[in-house]
């Protein structure tokens, strides 16, 4: 049975009108998916061309658990992540299912997708700097969103919001509650954002490479507290990176997307221990070992990533692949191979004459 | 950074230009300059090439016998003035002469005011401070009325009008290209080229003014209309082209004089001003999104 | 005791505001104030250089013009020593700025009344002009650029670009023209010439003023919506911490105005300062057209009259009010950023 299959069948057995709401946390039994994607597919057309960013995808996330999504640039991880926030320009067109609780998400109209943005679904941008307004106190950007969704008094929103930069360990939280973005340093503005996030306590929280801008001792930090916070909060994550080794350190569980498509899925011992997709591999393959001899030259996946105007038949990975077929012009659909391990291949590593058909 | 928004980027790629495109959509392409600088051709060939062509009166030496016709009169399709002038040929004259003070006082403003601004960006040291501090006062002084003064002093006259102008568009063009030139300092190959030995001169020709120069071209463009608009009105406060000679300017005047009882006469050269400025800022700006955006 | 713990106290206090003041005095904030302040000065000191020479190459003197067309040479050299034009130039330059500095501006060589009363009457009438039509054109483009800016490419945002585009292509003289056409000679509803001031009556004022405002005002409202729109709709575009903002599940009017707005207003700000300069040089022909005892229809009238006296006050004047103009939008950037205010990290 493939993702898309049984991700349906639990579909099905849910309420399916989307009911407003406007804050907190619903009673959701742990081990359950607080969030499940389905089918998502993204296209923006312009100038008359069609570009596919999202083809297919699906995946489920429980609650208190991280997912991550790898992938490079252009692989649709990011484009996804908006359509879930309905943040895509108007050129984008969704279609498919991302259901968190009762809410559906896609498909709304602004006006609804506003309550449930902050409350149900939040999400920490890459860039901090550019992130804040500048021209706004750090404090009057918290208080907004606190205010989004609950009506509050502005006092009790300031305690509300100097509460919040305590919980994501900003120091001095009342000072910096008073001072502009520019005043703080990168790890300090992430930190703010993280808490602007938090404000509505949402259920899922996604984290669109909210660590590459910042210095690997600083990433290290962001990423204790928002797993930390995750404990304590019960949240879902969901970690858009292309750094593998960010995935492999901090999620349950690996998403890699190629192209629009998940090519990859599994829980992360399980993924990086026993890697199948060619596409995986490769990446892994291409990350710079310290136990590598000098001047070794770096492996690189030969080719160039696809152009998304005219994804060629078949697996999209075909052209960049060693172990490519003539089997591979049909497009492989992504199976659960094994028990939890999923992937979309015709000649995975590991087994010799491919998965089961 | 190595992750960009993948979002942002999709919003570039849809919305480059498609490789195969049919002709209409190349044409709808082109059609923002193209109509533009149409117009702006049709403005100079009616004032240039029409009278040449076209049997159309002095705008001068009227007869008093003939003043005052109405619209659609044989031989006189605008009508005549209080001087028996012809208002068409007057329009059309007129514009020969704004358009020649324009085109004049923008190419010393382009050749003069650009190369001092370039030099003066390319420079910099204490040529530069002591062109900006002049610059600074230069355009301090509210510019109308330092023309004014300078074409009170010269005596009203085509000439003299270019003169007061230059004093108004040459430090604009040198702050353009001081700007512009401080900017490409800061590119590589400039500091590539420095040290490769060119010459001071070689600089300014070969690596320079092509790259100021689109910039530069599309302000002169811009600076077409500003100047075309306050010619008219050195015109029209007598300051400008004297009177008999026409220009848009002084005509607009004239006809002000007589407002209430022929109204429409302020409206050709009126029109006529519009349409050229609307057409060459429209040019210029067009021309400026498409150069920038390469 | 007591007595002299509190005069104590005030000794400490004392020390206290003496030592608060030493800080703001260091605060790097009032240093660049100042450095402004002081950089203005030579610019000043340039265009009173240059309004003075301007002045001297005008061929002619008062004198001419007093004695009219058929004085003889003897006459008018007479006439010009008593006026002490015979003296050479940069001795009339700096006689002429150190009564600058006492405050006396000198007499008008043609009516003899002092410069200073004559600023007195013409320049309130000109302050109104110029500053009706600031408030309005800002007022208006505003709005328009917000609602333009608001659904980018529908009917609002297309008008007005249409409507602005248009409007920064007529002249305001023209303008001028055509408002009178319409509104006093078709219509008849407004006095197409003439001046009512504030103290005589206000329905009567803002007659005579409203169609000279709106020809300065309407190219301005052209300039300002135009570009309000297009920052606005760039920010909203193409900025991250509009991302932020909605995804904070805020409305769209919210993160246009409370957001991208105030990032806006910065550049507005600059060109609203940038264009006096122009406002200024406008109402020379505007007060000409309509009638209005201002300052620019004095300027003219001046410049006919080879009345130098008056003429250089008047530039002087004008040409302060630009510089004035220009500090104070780089005083306001300097203070509204709060990234120049509180430094960088």
């Amino acid at each position: 049975m493939n993702l898309n299959q049984t991700v349906n069948q639990a579909g099905s057995d849910r309420a399916t009108e989307a009911v407003p709401r406007t804050g907190g946390a619903t009673s959701v039994v742990p081990g359950e998916a607080v969030l499940t994607v389905s089918d998502l597919r993204v296209t923006f057309t312009g100038g008359g061309r069609t570009v596919h960013a999202v083809t297919g995808l699906s995946y489920q996330l429980q609650k208190g658990r991280t997912l991550a999504i790898i992938g490079e640039s252009g692989s649709g991880k990011s484009v996804s992540a908006r359509a879930l926030m309905g943040l895509l320009p108007p050129s984008a067109q969704v279609s498919g299912s991302a259901r968190i609780g009762d809410d559906e998400l896609i498909g709304l109209p602004d006006r609804e997708m506003r309550k449930l943005r902050g409350t149900d679904v939040a999400m920490v941008f890459q860039d901090p700097a550019r992130s804040l307004n500048p021209t706004m106190k750090i404090g009057l950007q918290i208080i907004e969103a606190v205010r989004a969704h609950q009506k509050m008094e502005r006092q009790q929103a300031v305690e509300r919001g100097i509460e919040l930069l305590r919980l994501v360990r900003l120091p001095a939280p009342e000072r910096r509650f008073h001072e502009y973005p520019h005043q703080l340093s990168g790890g300090m503005r992430q930190r703010v954002m993280i808490a602007i996030a938090l404000a509505a306590d949402p259920q899922v929280l996604i984290a669109d490479e909210a660590t590459s801008a910042l210095d690997v001792t600083t990433q290290a930090q962001i990423m204790e507290l928002l797993l930390d916070l995750q404990e304590r909060l019960g949240m879902a994550v969901v970690l858009i990176s292309h750094d593998i080794g960010l995935a492999a350190s901090y999620a349950d569980d690996v998403l890699v997307m190629y192209a629009g498509r998940a090519v990859e899925f599994g829980p992360t011992e399980m993924l990086f221990g026993n890697v199948q997709m060619p596409y995986t591999q490769a990446l892994l393959g291409s990350v710079p070992q310290l136990t590598t001899p000098p001047h070794t030259l770096l492996p690189v996946i030969p080719g160039q990533p696809p152009d998304l105007r005219a994804l060629p038949q078949g697996c999209p990975f075909r052209p960049r692949c060693a172990s490519a077929t003539e089997q591979c012009a049909n497009t492989p659909e992504l199976t659960e191979h094994q028990p939890g391990h999923w992937w979309a291949c015709w000649h995975p590593i590991g087994d010799s004459d491919g998965g089961t058909k | 950074m190595a992750a960009v928004d993948s979002a942002a980027e999709f919003e570039v790629l849809t919305t480059e230009a498609p490789a195969k495109s049919s002709r209409w959509a190349k044409w709808r392409r082109r059609l923002p300059i193209l109509l533009p600088a149409g117009a702006v051709a049709i403005v100079v060939l009616a004032c240039f090439v029409a009278p040449l062509v076209f049997p159309i009166p002095t705008p001068t030496g009227g007869d008093v016998l003939t003043s005052r016709l109405p619209v659609g009169s044989p031989d006189h399709p605008l009508g005549t003035d209080l001087n028996g002038n012809d208002i068409l040929s007057r329009l059309l004259y007129g514009g020969r002469a704004s358009l020649i003070v324009a085109v004049a006082v923008n190419l010393l403003g382009l050749f003069l005011g650009g190369t001092l601004g370039a030099l003066s960006g390319y420079l910099s040291g204490k040529f530069d401070t002591v062109i900006m501090r002049l610059l600074d006062v230069l355009i301090a002084f509210p510019a109308l009325v330092l023309t004014l003064a300078v074409a009170q002093a010269l005596g009203p006259s085509q000439r003299n009008t270019i003169l007061a102008l230059s004093f108004f568009a040459i430090p604009a063009f040198a702050r353009i290209a001081r700007a512009a030139t401080l900017r490409l300092n800061e590119l590589p190959f400039m500091a590539a080229a420095q040290l490769s030995g060119t010459s001071g001169w070689r600089m300014l020709f070969r690596h320079i003014a092509p790259n100021i120069g689109p910039q530069l071209l599309s302000f002169m463009l811009l600076g077409m209309g500003i100047i075309i608009v306050t010619e008219g009105a050195l015109s029209f406060l007598g300051l400008g082209i004297p009177r008999p000679a026409p220009s848009w300017g002084n005509m607009i005047f004239e006809a002000s004089q007589t407002m209430s009882a022929t109204p429409i006469q302020v409206v050709w050269p009126s029109m006529a001003l519009l349409v050229t400025v609307l057409a060459f800022n429209l040019l210029g700006e067009n021309l400026r999104s498409r150069w920038s955006s390469r | 005791m007591a007595t002299a713990t509190s005069s104590l106290n005030g000794h400490n206090a004392g020390q206290a505001a003496t030592s608060r003041l030493a800080g703001v005095t260091r605060s790097p904030m009032v240093r660049l104030i100042v450095k402004r302040l002081l950089m203005a000065i030579p610019i000043m000191l340039g265009v009173s250089l240059l309004t003075f020479i301007v002045m001297t190459i005008i061929p002619g003197s008062g004198a001419t013009a007093l004695l009219g067309a058929d004085a003889t040479p003897e006459q008018i050299a007479a006439l010009e020593a008593e006026m002490g034009l015979d003296q050479p130039a940069h001795v009339r330059y700096l006689a002429w700025l150190q009564d600058l500095a006492t405050g006396d501006l000198g007499s008008s060589v043609v009516s003899g009344q002092t410069v200073t009363s004559i600023l007195a009457s013409r320049l309130p009438v000109t302050f109104e002009l110029v500053g009706l039509a600031f408030l309005l054109s800002v007022l208006a483009a505003i709005p328009v650029a917000v609602l333009a800016a608001r659904w980018p490419g529908g009917f609002m945002d297309r008008l007005s670009m249409v409507v602005s585009v248009t409007g920064l292509a007529v002249a305001n003289y023209v303008l001028a023209l055509l408002l009178v056409v319409v509104f006093a000679v078709v219509l008849g509803v407004l006095p197409a010439i003439g001046y009512i001031p504030l103290s005589e009556s206000i329905t009567g004022n803002l007659r005579t003023m409203i169609l000279p405002v709106i020809s300065i005002a309407f190219p301005l409202f052209c300039f300002y919506t135009r570009f309000l729109r297009s920052d606005l709709v760039e920010q909203m575009q193409s900025q991250d911490y509009v991302d932020t903002a909605r995804a904070k599940g805020i409305g769209p009017w919210q993160v246009l105005i409370k957001h991208a707005f105030r990032n806006s207003s910065f550049g507005l700000i600059t060109l609203v300062g940038l264009n006096l300069g122009t406002l200024i040089g406008a109402t020379v022909i505007i007060e000409q057209i309509f009638g209005l005892p201002g300052l620019g229809q004095q300027l003219l009238q001046s410049i006919s009259a080879q009345d130098a006296v008056v003429v250089q006050a008047a530039v002087l004047i004008f040409a302060f009010v630009a510089v004035m103009a220009n500090l104070i939008v780089d005083l306001l950037y300097l203070i509204l950023d709060p990234r120049i205010r509180y430094g960088s990290r």
